[in-house]
């Protein structure tokens, strides 16, 4: 549905693109994620035929974003960051505009679905320069479905909300997945994880990592851990100095009262730690593998 | 037919923009002021009333209105995002210009209707008889319909004008400020006449005049007169800013 070729974009000297590749397939929710000023806005801007790209290639729904701009216009509803409301207008009046722009067929009726589907149906007299962060967020999401688009394009939507409209809102987007091809950047890593079926990660106008979310997990081949405690008081050193030398283990760390044991990739070390408690006659409290986080991942691939 | 929901919602704005209303009341004040000493002195003076002295002030308040009325329509889309909004519409730049344009000109012929209210007062004060009755006296329609032809070209010029600088700058003020000197030099082109032939040659002098935007109302629509050459100077002006705005914000893509 999105397909993005070896992107480049430079402003000036300073170059903000570096051969960017992607796709997006339809249905999906496409995480765009990365720090501040990595491309993500940049990217989002060319696909959505803002500006033009100084090379490579884009295309949405089979066509090309720069030569055949209308028809993706057409095809796209887009959130930019900044959320593009007319204060002076009231919640209708706007959405009105946008749908005539859109040459919505049946807009009254159209309007009022969209309302309904953002939760903004009671307030749509109001002025927009008297609603809240998170109402225009939603008058913005409004805006951007309201030709009921194939692909949807949405800039760190979730920026500056409260965690209650934060939540709400992931769980919206989540529920449009299916209907639409969507992509969504994010420099907030559980968003992504929570949200997305596939992540691509960004960096430096580069793309540093893409797949699912627990793909990517695998795909760094960081060693797992696992977290062990004991019940009572013990010798902390002595267990970790035994659990040290079992086979796969590359390290062990004592956080508090508990243990985390580093080991290599996919070697399960669980029974061998049990059964080396049991035997200094301990009991085990808890032993659970700890999970990489996106986080992690994250961090990993942009420093 | 984008331009056309473009237009309305220009138009509309207006209607609720507090710019609006405050230039509408100063020009009935300035205007309503110009009117009164005018027609006092006509009548002390025995003289025959012209309806056109209203326009012509009208046309100088338009130097400082017009980039009032402008400065906006631009730099306020840009300084607020929604201006990416717009060019990722299916709707094309001369669309947009062109409904921007057209909504501050149909505003424009709003404001410059409420002038009929001093043609009004003429109107019931004189006669239209050009052999009046004794104590009577007769009004020359004839500069009155031209002048507002005139004027309402004019306006448009000095709107396109306006807009041109509005998508120049993402600063309202500054917009506004550049407009308002570049209609300042444009309006005073006339006034270059007064200078000596010693002084500056009369090619030049003709030469500032053929672009002044005053010299094409003043001593044609004003007087009666409706040239055809008056008429396609201020139908050039729009065009020319109209074309240099669409690139202006054409260019934008490409930063």
């Amino acid at each position: 549905m999105i397909e993005v070729k070896k992107l480049v974009k430079r402003f000036g000297d300073f170059q903000a693109l570096h051969e960017v590749s992607f796709k997006a397939r339809e249905g999906e929710i496409l995480g765009f994620l990365g720090p501040n000023g990595a491309g993500k806005t940049t990217t989002m801007r060319i696909l959505t035929g803002y500006m033009p790209p100084t090379g490579g290639t884009a295309t949405i729904a089979g066509h090309d974003v720069f030569n055949d701009s209308m028809a993706v216009r057409k095809q796209i509803g887009y959130l930019p960051e900044t959320v593009p409301l007319y204060p002076d207008m009231t919640v209708q009046g706007y959405l009105e505009f946008a749908a005539e722009l859109r040459g919505v067929p049946k807009r009254k009726q159209r309007i009022r679905e969209v309302l309904e589907l953002v939760g903004m149906a009671e307030r749509s007299r109001s002025l927009i320069r008297t609603i809240s962060k998170g109402m225009r967020q939603r008058v913005g999401l409004a805006q951007a479905l309201i030709h009921n688009p194939t692909v949807l394009i949405l800039d760190e939507p979730t920026i500056g909300l409260d965690p209650h409209q934060v939540s709400d809102l992931r769980e919206f987007i989540r529920s449009l997945g299916g209907q639409h091809t969507i992509m969504f950047s994010t420099h907030i890593l559980t968003e992504a994880e929570q949200v997305c079926d596939r992540v691509v990660i960004i960096n430096k106008g580069q793309i540093v990592a893409e797949g699912a979310p627990n793909e990517l997990r695998d795909a760094l081949q960081i060693n797992s851990r696992v977290y062990v405690r004991v019940q009572g008081h013990y010798d902390i050193a002595k267990l970790a100095k035994s659990l040290e030398g079992l086979a796969g283990v590359s390290s062990v760390e004592a956080h508090g009262d508990a243990l985390v044991v580093t080991s290599k990739a996919k070697h399960e070390v669980r029974p061998a730690i049990a059964n080396t408690i049991a035997q200094q006659g301990l009991a085990l409290l808890e032993l659970r593998p700890l999970t990489v986080t996106l986080e992690e991942i994250f961090l990993e691939y942009t420093t | 037919m984008s331009f056309w929901t473009i237009f309305k919602r220009e138009f509309r704005q207006y209607f609720v923009s507090p710019i609006a209303y405050l230039v509408a009341f100063a020009v009935l004040v300035l205007l309503g002021l110009s009117f009164n000493t005018d027609l006092n002195y006509r009548i002390t003076n025995s003289l025959p009333p012209n309806g056109a002295v209203v326009l012509g002030n009208f046309g100088f308040l338009m130097v400082f209105f017009a980039p009032l009325l402008t400065m906006r329509l631009f730099a306020e889309e840009m300084r607020e995002g929604t201006l990416e909004l717009m060019m990722t519409m299916p709707l094309r730049d001369v669309d947009l210009v062109m409904g921007k344009f057209l909504g501050a000109w149909g505003f424009y012929t709003v404001l410059l209707s409420l002038t009929l209210v001093y043609q009004g007062i003429l109107l019931f004060l004189t006669n239209l008889d050009p052999n009046p009755a004794p104590l009577q006296t007769y009004f020359d329609i004839g500069p009155v319909i031209a002048g507002y032809m005139g004027l309402w070209l004019y306006g448009g010029a000095t709107i396109a004008i306006g807009m041109l600088f509005s998508a120049l700058s993402d600063n309202q003020i500054v917009a506004g400020f550049l407009s308002m000197s570049v209609l300042l030099v444009l309006w005073a082109g006339d006034v270059a006449g007064l200078v000596p032939a010693s002084v500056i040659s009369t090619d030049v002098v003709l030469a500032l005049r053929v672009i002044s935007l005053q010299a094409h109302y003043s001593t044609s629509f004003l007087e009666g007169l409706i040239a055809l050459q008056d008429v396609y100077f201020y139908i050039a002006i729009m065009m020319v800013s109209l074309f240099i705005t669409t690139r202006l914000v054409e260019s934008r893509r490409w930063r």
